[in-house]
């Protein structure tokens, strides 16, 4: 692992979608390279293609042209199974819906990913706990999804990824579904978490208060990224 | 493991889905373990009573329709040097007083020693053999026959043979040492050979003479000195040859069976289907997270598959248990069916045999991995992505829909296929059947969707703005509707089928009995013995001169065992009258009558002909008491008295060949102006004096048969009522699942001012819809099952064709009962729906 290679770096890439009978190009001849430990922000308009990118950088979906490389591997050329095994293992994912396993308790919905990933010993179950404690539900563990408010529910979703210790963190509009305090308790706590571990994160948001936590921020318009400049570093 | 409990606790969460879907498993499984339990404790019983009973015999010596003569036996002893031999006579007697229908007799030499096998107790009992020798009129009876019977040692044994009382004392009760023997020897009274002989009335006849022939050189030369001593007429045949050619004979019907429960089965597994398919459904967006969470789609279908496996194998036990309850009841059924149909079957109780037990929990399971494959496949193919609307799903099951009708229509021409494969393999017509059902299941979506595009105006200008929803309602939810309506046709369409093929049996069989049963009044031997069924020629005589008889034909019925198997015969006096009973398949009607006159020719019935793969121009092989004698085949007849088939020869030729002047019974036409049920009772009068014998008016016996014939099919009744149970079950949880769906959209209806009532009547409506579609479907569907049982299944299993004969009342009926199950079904979820609070279902979301 080479801490001066970029963690992820689009090459050329091309994204179309058919829609009945007329094809839709999300991205065309996208290039992109993020370093490790950077925290990007994502901004566009609905329907842009933000969601796409972080499905195409995590492997879920494949470009039509192009080459995705995660951590000098081409994510591009693994197969299916191949890819949901790279993303387990390297990729920690929170949604604008919360999405936890509604059958399975706050604990068990932490310990999900270090289980998939092989199992878990009494080290990573501590380390699970105590990051339940940092997002301040430790007293919850035993609860349901359905019995927590919005906020605790994305709180879970936090440490739920970052819990296997990710090297790449996407989040997909996580405040979207919160009301402005919340949102903002659930932003600074994943930036807060992101940078103490030092993983990548990519967000995708519409909140400016998320916009400004990020290291740089990416614009997705007409298919095409435009970069400008962030607005913690304007600030400095 | 963290996984598997998620996938647990989603069950624990919706109870009722998991808890029907068991449910329909476990019944089909019972359906298909209970009949598989029934037929094998029948097969069972009866190849270890003929197991039992000829114990150690190794060879039987048979014989045509006198038997076989006493004197062989000694000839056997002296001449052939054939020590270990016994002669045997069977029969059998009513026991009104002991309140038993039949009692089986059976005639031994009570010194026979080792041959006896288990009819005679050992020396230890303590039971002096002596008695059964020397007193006339003693028996020996088993413990347990005797406790039935309400009867001690010494006590008086009331019987009627042909008509007569006689009394016989109990000098012996035996212990059988084991359950088989014990079950070989129920209902069985054991004397005396010349007691036997005296009570039957047949003297110097036997039934067979057992024989135990030792393996290897001794054997084989005694067996070569014993057949130089045979006469004519009588053959050495295996002891186990009997076995086999006797449950040869009941296997169509046991194989039928079956695959009837197999129907259940397949109901059930749409069940699993349907359950498994809506827990994907239902947790698309979990499936969806879990795989961007990195759970792969090999892990996803592990996990389907794993719920379905449990939901089939909860269902499989539960079945099993059921079955067990539920075939003490089908084996009184098919035992029944067997004594009707075939031979005297006593069958005292349920053998569980683990095979039985081993397959029915195989099928069960498969059921329901088959079932499972699809939603697990498709569970695979939930998008990992983070949101997915649920008609995205429903636009996936619309765009399947025509794939989903061609590969129906691939499955049924498949099914058409294999039916129409010249075989005699009923697997393959089974084969045949399923695709065709599987076939119809899958078209079942399309054809819903189009019969809901035709109804929706209807309903529109029935009901309004509510009737155009609910048509609207069945197709909007067609991934989980679609099944429902699938399983409840393939339901309706087996009664239909069923009804279909019953109904043209039964009229085959009564235009059948109306041509054949020719004369008015029918005569017969009461017969104690095969050995002896016949008429007194003086009675005879005495019946054919009374005033009011226009003319009498005589008949005489017998059975030939050979090594192949058994053959019935019937010797008639032909006539022209007996020319009308007669209506032919093959051969022509114009010249064969003559041709039946002449020497060595027989007619032989359809099923007979079909069996032994006879035509026109063939000849059948015969043992007569001149030896084995070929006839020449010059017409293959309808007839449905029985499913083995029997050959029917002119009585001159059957004189000519066997030794045997009996008259078995007359056909009695009346003179025009004679009342029927005059002469009966004119001919009963002369009778009397005579041994008893039947005398039957034309109406009476016709009714009796057509009853045999309702009897057997009972069984058929309770299989298909089970089916529509499971399909019932279908539906319910279907509808179920439904209401689970729709509630946030009901609520806004609600909210919106839909009053409770209203609400009440979409859903109904709803239901009620998809019931009609179901019985429409049904239709068309249970008329091509009823062609294939027709055509194919029973032609291959028994060789009858039959005239198809179809009843409006059958489509109206199976139209009716698909609406009102699903009307029925519906009731609970409707319930449910309009109780429920329109706020707590708009916050459920």
């Amino acid at each position: 692992m080479n801490p001066d290679h970029p963690l992820i770096e689009l090459r050329n890439i091309t994204k179309t979608y058919r829609e009945g009978d007329r094809e839709r190009t999300v991205f065309r001849d996208l290039n992109l390279q993020i370093r490790r430990g950077e925290f990007v922000v994502l901004l566009g308009r609905s329907g842009s293609g933000k969601s796409t990118l972080l499905n195409l950088i995590s492997g879920i979906d494949l470009p039509t042209a192009g080459e995705i490389r995660v951590d000098g591997r081409s994510v591009t050329a693994l197969s299916e199974h191949e890819r949901t095994l790279f993303r387990r293992r390297h990729v920690g994912f929170i949604f604008q819906f919360f999405n936890l396993v509604p059958t399975l308790t706050v604990e068990e919905n932490l310990l999900l990913p270090l289980e998939l990933s092989g199992g878990y010993d009494a080290a990573q179950r501590r380390r699970a706990l105590e990051l339940l404690e940092q997002v301040g539900l430790a007293d919850r563990a035993q609860s349901f999804p359905d019995r927590l408010s919005g906020g605790e529910q994305q709180r879970v979703a936090v440490a739920r990824a970052l819990v296997h210790r990710p090297a790449l963190l996407l989040a997909d509009e996580p405040t979207g579904n919160l009301d402005a305090e919340t949102g903002s308790q659930v932003l600074h706590l994943l930036e807060r978490l992101g940078r103490e571990t030092g993983m990548t994160l990519v967000m995708v948001t519409h909140s400016e208060e998320g916009a400004a936590l990020g290291d740089r921020i990416l614009t997705i318009r007409d298919g095409h990224l435009a970069e400008r400049p962030a607005i913690r570093a304007a600030q400095a | 493991m963290i996984l598997r409990r998620a996938s647990l606790r989603y069950f624990l969460r919706h109870p009722w889905q998991a808890m029907l879907s068991v449910l329909g498993v476990a019944i089909g499984v019972a359906v298909v373990a209970a009949v598989d339990l029934a037929n094998e404790s029948a097969r069972r019983a009866f190849v270890l009573s003929i197991e039992s009973l000829s114990g150690p015999v190794t060879h039987q010596i048979v014989g045509g329709p006198n038997g076989v003569p006493e004197t062989l036996y000694r000839t056997l002893r002296i001449e052939a040097g054939a020590r270990a031999a016994m002669p045997v006579l069977e029969g059998h007697a009513a026991a009104p007083q002991h309140g038993r229908r039949s009692l089986r007799i059976v005639g031994v030499d009570p010194f026979a020693g080792n041959v006896a096998g288990p009819y005679l107790p050992t020396a230890q009992s303590g039971i002096d053999l002596r008695r059964l020798l020397v007193e006339p009129a003693t028996g020996l009876l088993a413990r347990a026959t005797a406790q039935r019977l309400g009867l001690a040692l010494q006590d008086r044994l009331h019987l009627e043979i042909r008509g007569a009382p006689v009394t016989l004392t109990v000098v012996g009760l035996l212990d059988p040492d084991n359950e088989t023997t014990r079950q070989a020897l129920a209902d069985t009274l054991i004397v005396d050979i010349a007691t036997a002989q005296e009570l039957l009335g047949a003297q110097g006849r036997l039934s067979r003479i057992d024989l135990i022939v030792p393996e290897g050189t001794a054997g084989a030369s005694l067996l070569e000195r014993i057949r130089a001593v045979l006469p004519s007429g009588v053959e050495l045949v295996p002891a186990q040859t009997r076995a086999a050619s006797m449950t040869e004979m009941t296997r169509a019907f046991q194989l039928n069976l079956n695959a009837l429960s197999l129907l259940a089965l397949i109901v059930g597994a749409f069940l699993i289907y349907n359950t498994m398919t809506f827990s994907v459904v239902q947790r698309r967006p979990l499936i969806g997270t879990l795989r961007t969470l990195g759970v792969t789609r090999r892990e996803v279908f592990a996990l389907v598959l794993g719920e379905a496996l449990l939901i089939g194998a909860a269902g499989t036990a539960l079945g099993l248990g059921l079955g067990l309850v539920l075939a003490d009841g089908l084996l009184g059924l098919v035992t029944r069916t067997i004594d009707d149909l075939y031979f005297n079957l006593t069958v005292s109780k349920l053998t569980i045999a683990p095979a039985s037990l081993a397959k029915s929990l195989v099928l069960g399971l498969g059921a329901t991995v088959l079932a499972a494959l699809a939603p697990a496949r498709e569970a695979t193919h939930a998008p990992p992505v983070t949101v997915l609307s649920r008609s995205s799903v429903e636009t996936q099951a619309h765009r399947r829909r025509p794939w989903l009708a061609g590969a129906g229509a691939a499955a049924m021409l498949l099914g058409a296929a294999l039916l129409l494969i010249p075989s005699k393999a009923l697997p393959l017509s089974y084969a045949g059947l399923f695709a065709i059902i599987i076939g119809f299941a899958l078209l079942t979506p399309a054809v819903t969707v189009v019969l809901m595009r035709v109804l929706r105006p209807v309903m529109g200008a029935l009901f309004g703005i509510l009737g155009r929803m609910a048509a609207r309602g069945v197709v909007v939810s067609l991934s989980r509707t679609g099944v429902a309506v699938a399983a409840l046709a393939v339901a309706i369409a087996t009664t239909i089928g069923m009804a279909v093929m019953i109904g043209s049996f039964r009229a085959t069989v009564a235009h059948w009995l109306d041509q054949y049963m020719h004369a008015d009044i029918y005569v017969s031997a009461l017969e104690s013995t095969p050995v002896n069924a016949s008429l007194d020629r003086a009675l005879v005589e005495r019946l054919a001169t009374t005033p009011g008889v226009a003319a009498v034909t005589t008949g005489r019925y017998v059975t030939i065992e050979s090594a192949d198997g058994f053959t019935e015969l019937n010797a008639l006096s032909l006539g022209p009258r007996t020319h009308e009973a007669f209506a032919f398949k093959e051969g022509d009607p114009a010249t064969l009558w003559s041709e039946l006159q002449q020497e060595d020719t027989v007619i032989v019935s359809e099923p007979y002909a079909y069996h032994h793969g006879l035509r026109v121009g063939d000849t059948v092989s015969l043992r007569t008491d001149r030896g084995q004698r070929p006839f020449r085949v010059v017409g293959v007849f309808y007839h449905y008295g029985t499913s083995q088939g029997v050959v029917m020869m002119d009585r001159a030729t059957y004189d000519r060949y066997w030794d045997d002047p009996r008259i078995g019974s007359l056909g009695i036409y009346a003179e025009p102006a004679m009342q029927v049920e005059a002469l009966v009772e004119a001919l009963r009068q002369r009778a009397a004096g005579f041994a008893p014998v039947n005398i039957r008016s034309n109406r009476t016996l016709h009714a009796t048969s057509l009853a045999i014939f309702d009897r057997t099919f009972a069984i058929t009744s309770v299989l298909r009522a089970l089916v529509m149970l499971v399909a019932f079950i279908g539906i319910l949880s279907a509808l179920m699942a439904i209401q689970l769906e729709r509630a946030r959209e009901l609520a806004v209806l609600r909210a919106n001012g839909l009053t409770p009532r209203q609400l009440w009547g979409l859903v109904s409506t709803e239901t009620g819809l998809m019931g009609a579609v179901a019985g429409v479907l049904a239709i068309p569907q249970g008329l091509v099952l009823a062609l294939a049982l027709i055509f194919v299944v029973n032609l291959r299993s028994f060789g009858w064709t039959m005239q198809v004969v179809v009843d409006p009342m059958v489509m109206v009926q199976g139209l009716l009962l698909a609406v009102t199950a699903a009307l029925l079904a519906g009731l609970y979820p409707a319930l449910r729906m309009t109780r429920t609070p329109p706020a707590l279902a708009l916050r459920s979301e």
